[in-house]
């Protein structure tokens, strides 16, 4: 046990609950998030939010303010909480948090739902655990040192005597939250590091599960919206004759992003908008193409890239070295999660209800408030809520859950759109984009080109690294860095602002950053006739745990055939997100054709929380990566995207998907995220397992999936 | 009027019947297991079972479904405890969840159709729904246990 002193500005015992029959513990998240904020002393706008009830029938709901779209939190928080309060599993359920600034910024993106929720989370289940071994001993009659709590339980040592939680609810909701709680050594976790099963999955076999296209209220009607094609383009006029003849429609407008169809079903609205007649104003933004965006970046002078890392020498001044020069193109890619655009409003007087499926409630309330007011009253507002810090309760934000997020729902033009549509409508309204909107009007992974020239030395040593990288929304940060240690390096990103919206993909930088890193690595270690996994260990002295993945991975992954020729293998390695991962694929050549016979895994991400989700993470983010290695991209033709659903932009399927074998480091270092550290070096080691098979490198993703036409 | 038998309730509903069968579950009838994703066929996030048979909603006419035994995620147990969700839960296959519908009635129809299912066989009847989560392996491994549960549950009966 750890002993800590909650900070009793955070935690807020909210007393009995409504109906008299619960103890709910409140969080000052404002103060947990942001210690230093002055408006912690501010109690006119102190309204701590539940975190976690306790009721009388031995129930534990846990609140959380994570979104779930996958990745686990709506399980792995309450995990955190439950362990410290010493309850069972199987009393625990998950509600989802309001979207109310108390919560702090919600946003779910960045891997960082475990690294966010994993002091708060435990802090809140051992405040409450103490609060109940003194509410348990005064009970019993008994000195609160000879008592424990388990189970759900305060149990008197000496006697055996014991008391449920749930029978303790009225005394310590008159309790002071303690000054001294105690936080559990790993060792001492029950909960934390076992595999119990996911809190959503019963409500996800059985159509329970509500997602933001599945709101349905009395008397909805059915949006659907139709973008400019071309990105930049404008809206001239519409034509709504042929589709205001169908019946069921019930209105056509235009609002801000495009043409909208209203009708008394979804089905209605999509025949309406297949034949409205729309004129646009594409202005010059018809000539943008890959071929122009290309020449375009090539016309760039990277002497205004900023740079990510810089040692050593300029390696051109290097002597008694070889050269090796490549580049690398990776294109836009789509985020396709199976659930549609979408988000439904209704208005009731003045008060504006949204149902989103968003990564962030925050935005989704910044975005709809915004699209409430006109521009005056929209700065009033501003300014107002800098002096007031207030939030508008006429906007309410309900999250559902996620059909995938990856990035895209990060993003809240969907809530601009129907907020306006409601406006006009006045009746509750849902608006779901089409396919072919979603992947044409997606804010798309970025498109970069990556030029690279290695320095080797008389020993095969690669001794000098230039990484010069172009793109249109590319990151400029610190995922461009690499980890090894080679003496004279220079990285260096140039972002051009295009017309094209792009934005977080899964991984976000770190997956083309590190397929063009690992796979010129191997290339460096073919030119001077290294084995690259040995390489890779050489170039990492300080950097331990990456190191260990790797050295892990290539015991599992069976690297001893690379070296005997008797597998084709590739590997590569990253450490992103706080998390450290290695991977092996091993292919297999079938005449002019490969295969992907076996991706093998190594995860370090700490404290492992959820063994069996961290490893459906790994899976899912292996697949998700492979998709984007072998399968799919987006390519521009006259101003817009060519792609418009999954036959043009296909992704894995189940006979694509090799074998997967995932490894988790035993590890008691603070736990890590698991949503992303997955997909970045998936291309990289089939990259470089084609390069070992081949002897010529992937020049661009994705890679072809025959040898004969090439890797070029 | 359009009439529909779906999961053993008869509807009568005052739709087009060439309306795909998905929007007159999700919009009319609130049925939203069944999921909408790309509308063409591709994907078989809609898919629900005809007279047995796995198919896409999405573009199937209501009317064509009209006398047929139309059967939704929804109506496969009224406990979660069909052998193909026992274990999809043993499995935790879920991750957002979404395409889970097509998964599991996809995986029913072949079960019924084929009790001890080979990967290639398991590959013709599922590569056609996709999921973007990458939930492959545990879908085929679930399908797996589920097979040896119905196995088990048949030689019982
Ligand atoms: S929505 Fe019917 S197959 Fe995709
Ligand atoms: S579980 Fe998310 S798409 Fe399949």
């Amino acid at each position: 046990m750890k002993k800590f002193n909650p900070d009793r500005r955070k935690f807020l015992k909210l007393g009995l609950g409504l109906a008299g029959g619960s103890l709910i513990l409140g969080i000052n998240w404002s103060c947990s998030a942001d210690p230093d904020s002055g408006s912690r002393g501010n109690s006119k706008d102190f309204s701590p939010n539940a975190w976690l009830r306790l009721d009388k029938m031995q129930g534990v709901t846990v609140i959380v303010a994570e979104s779930e779209m996958g990745q686990g939190p709506f399980t792995l928080l309450p995990m955190m909480l439950a362990d410290e309060l010493e309850v069972g599993w199987k009393q625990v359920k998950v509600e989802r948090a309001p979207a109310t600034p108390v919560y702090g910024y919600q946003l779910t993106g960045g891997s960082g739902s475990i690294r966010k929720g994993w002091s708060t989370l435990r802090e809140a289940g051992a405040v409450t655990k103490e609060l109940l071994l003194t509410a348990g001993s005064i009970h019993l009659g008994v000195p609160k040192a000879d008592c424990t709590a388990t189970g759900g339980w305060i149990i008197h040592q000496p006697t055996g005597e014991r008391v449920s939680y749930g029978e303790l609810i009225d005394i310590a909701a008159t309790l002071p939250i303690p000054h001294i709680a105690h936080l559990k050594e790993p060792d001492e976790f029950k909960i934390i590091g076992t595999p119990v099963p996911r809190l959503d999955t019963s409500d996800k076999i059985s159509g329970r599960a509500k997602y933001g296209i599945d709101i349905r209220l009395p008397d909805m009607l059915y949006a659907t919206i139709t973008h400019c094609p071309v990105f930049g383009g404008k809206l001239k006029g519409f034509d709504a004759t042929a589709s205001k003849a169908i019946k069921g429609i019930v209105d056509v407008f235009s609002i801000n992003e495009g043409v909208v169809v209203v009708a008394k079903d979804t089905w209605t609205a999509f025949k309406a908008r297949q034949v409205l007649k729309i004129e646009w104003d594409f202005s010059d933004q018809e000539l943008l193409s890959d071929e122009s965006i290309i020449e375009h970046i090539k016309s760039v002078d990277s002497g205004k890239g900023k740079v990510i890392q810089n040692s050593g020498e300029d390696i051109g001044a290097l002597s008694q070295t070889r050269t090796l020069e490549s580049s690398y193109i990776l294109p836009f890619q789509a985020h396709v999660a199976m659930e549609p655009m979408n988000c439904t409003a209704r208005y009731k007087g003045n008060k504006l209800e949204v149902w989103a499926p968003t990564q962030s409630p925050t935005q989704a309330y910044n975005t709809a408030k915004d699209n409430t007011r006109n521009i005056a009253a929209r700065t009033l507002d501003k300014i107002k809520s800098k002096v007031f810090g207030s939030h508008d309760e006429n906007v309410e934000i309900n999250t559902t859950f996620l059909g995938g997020g990856f990035g895209r729902r990060l993003q809240q033009d969907y809530v601009a759109e129907v907020v306006q549509i409601a406006k006009k409508t006045g009746k509750p309204v849902q608006l779901t984009w089409t396919r072919d909107e979603d992947v044409q009007h997606d804010f798309y992974h970025p498109f970069s080109i990556h030029e690279l020239s290695g320095k080797i030395d008389a020993r095969g040593m690669p001794i000098g690294w230039r990484q010069i990288v172009k793109g249109l929304g590319i990151s400029t940060g610190n995922s461009g860095r690499i980890p090894y240690e080679i003496p004279n390096k220079l990285i260096k990103a140039v972002n051009i602002e295009g017309p094209i919206p792009t934005g977080p993909w899964r991984s976000v930088g770190h997956h083309y950053y590190t397929f063009a890193t690992e796979h010129f690595l191997d290339e460096l270690a073919r030119a001077g006739s290294q084995d690259p996994l040995e390489l890779r260990l050489k170039l990492l002295g300080s950097s331990p745990r990456l190191r260990n993945v790797i050295e892990v991975v290539a015991d599992k992954g069976n690297w001893k055939d690379y070296l005997t020729g008797h597998r084709l293998l590739g590997v590569a390695a990253r450490s992103s997100f706080g998390s450290h991962v290695a991977q092996i694929a091993e292919i297999e050549l079938i005449d002019r054709e490969y295969k992907i016979r076996k991706i093998t895994c190594v995860l370090d991400c700490g404290l492992v929380i959820n063994p069996d989700i961290a490893k459906a993470q790994m899976e899912g983010s292996i697949v998700f990566g492979l998709t984007a290695a072998l399968k799919s991209k987006i390519t521009l033709k006259q101003g817009r995207v060519e792609q418009s659903n999954f036959h043009d932009y296909p992704i894995l399927t189940m006979r694509d998907t090799p074998e997967i074998e995932v490894f988790l480091v035993n590890s008691q270092e603070q736990p890590e995220g698991i949503g992303e550290p997955g997909v970045p070096t998936v291309a990289p080691a089939v990259a470089n397992a084609l390069l070992n098979a081949t002897g010529s490198p992937v020049r661009s993703l994705p890679m072809a999936m025959s040898i004969s036409s090439g890797q070029t | 009027m359009l009439r529909l038998t779906i999961n053993g309730d008869t509807h009568e509903l005052d739709v087009d019947g060439d309306t795909p069968l998905l929007w007159v579950l999700r919009d009319h009838l609130s049925l939203t297991g069944t999921k909408f994703s790309c509308g063409i066929g591709v994907c078989g996030s809609c898919t629900v079972l005809i007279d047995g048979k796995p198919s896409r909603s999405c573009v199937l006419a209501a009317n064509q479904a009209a006398g047929k035994k139309i059967v939704t995620i929804e109506g496969i147990s009224t406990t979660d405890s069909h052998p193909v969700q026992v274990a999809w839960e043993e499995h935790q296959v879920p991750q957002c969840g979404y395409c889970q519908s097509g998964q599991i009635l996809s995986a029913i129809a072949l079960l019924n159709s084929n009790p001890a299912p080979t990967d290639e066989d398991i590959n013709n009847a599922l590569s056609g729904i996709l999921c973007r989560c990458g939930t492959y392996p545990r879908v085929r491994s679930a399908i797996m246990s589920a097979a040896a549960y119905m196995l088990e549950e048949g030689s019982e009966s």
